[in-house]
């Protein structure tokens, strides 16, 4: 435990986020419920943000819900545009997370085979 | 199901920021002298009233939407824990008054999962809600330090210098 690194994580967190506040191309909402956490939604996360961080994405605002519908397919996360549409990936580890947001989140390509389709369907049968 | 405290720190967290909590304050507490670990979640969101309390202590009740059965997880996985590890689990809510879970631990139990990668906590809960002020008041020894997310975000030159009585932290209600 050390508060120079935490001062300095937080300072990040704070940069990440503040670029991305507001009306942006996509939202990415993460599920950190108890089963998406415990199914490693917090490393996504870190993951997630670096490399967006990395690669200078502002176009993003982050989210979090607390279900998405797919408990037995966690990590889940699900992106969102401007249009209302929204895709989702299922399974996701921390690979599949930086290749999200180099193709999809930077590209606008969704990525095959780790999409699960839109959640529309999820939520319904909520 | 956590394999790290940190996780269910994460977890714990969560609900505070669900339950519109603009202030979280996070205490670790590692007491070796007398082999107690404490874990405090202390928050600032809506609360709950007694009944909803009740049915959460007595069967895991979740008010969460969407639920096909509603039962959480989160608070009874850390009870679990610190029961396990011959510690004490104790939540304290009230509407309007927020939240505060607190679990402790005997230090040295066998089962008693390590802390882990609590930097990666407070960052995940920074980056979800960066309006709000999380902080973490940690004690391990001589070590000693409180963090908060807002200091110094709003012009506040904020030092805490020592370790402050139950509920004094700023905007966190007691
Ligand atoms: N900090 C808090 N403030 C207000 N209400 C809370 C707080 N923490 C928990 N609760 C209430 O207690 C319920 C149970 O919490 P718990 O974390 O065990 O499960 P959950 O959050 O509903 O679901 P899960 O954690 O499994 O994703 C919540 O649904 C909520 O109603
Ligand atoms: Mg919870």
């Amino acid at each position: 435990m050390n508060l120079d690194e935490l001062k300095k994580l937080k300072e990040k967190a704070q940069r990440q986020v503040a670029l991305r506040e507001g009306n942006k191309k996509y939202r990415v909402v993460f599920s950190m419920g108890t089963s998406g956490i415990a199914a490693g939604a917090r490393e996504i996360m870190t993951a997630m943000l670096d490399e967006i961080d990395k690669r200078g994405i502002e176009n993003v605002e982050v989210a979090v819900t607390g279900e998405i519908g797919l408990v037995d397919a966690e990590p889940v996360i699900r992106i969102e545009d401007r249009s209302g549409e929204k895709v989702t990936y299922a399974n996701v580890n921390a690979d599949a997370a930086r290749k999200i947001v180099a193709e999809h989140l930077q590209k606008g390509k969704v990525v095959d085979g780790l999409a699960v389709g839109k959640t529309k369907e999820a939520e319904r049968t909520k | 199901m956590f394999d790290q405290l940190s996780l269910n720190i994460l977890d714990i967290g969560m609900n505070s920021l669900a339950a519109g909590a603009t202030v979280v304050r996070i205490t670790v507490i590692e007491d070796v002298p007398h082999d107690q670990l404490l874990i405090r979640i202390r928050d600032n969101g809506r609360g709950m009233d007694e009944k909803t309390l009740r049915d959460v202590l007595a069967k895991n009740a979740s008010t969460k939407a969407g639920r096909k059965k509603p039962i959480g997880l989160g608070l009874a996985l850390l009870r679990q824990t610190s029961e396990m590890c011959d510690g004490a689990f104790r939540i304290q809510s009230a509407p309007g008054k927020g939240t505060g879970v607190t679990a402790s631990m005997r230090l040295s139990h066998v089962d008693r999962p390590p802390l882990g990668d609590l930097n990666a906590t407070i960052f995940a809960l920074c980056a979800v809600n960066q309006d709000a002020d999380v902080q973490l008041h940690y004690r391990s020894g001589d070590q000693k330090f409180h963090f908060s997310s807002q200091e110094g975000k709003h012009n506040e030159p904020r030092r805490t210098q020592e370790t402050q009585g139950k509920g004094a932290a700023a905007g966190c209600a007691a």
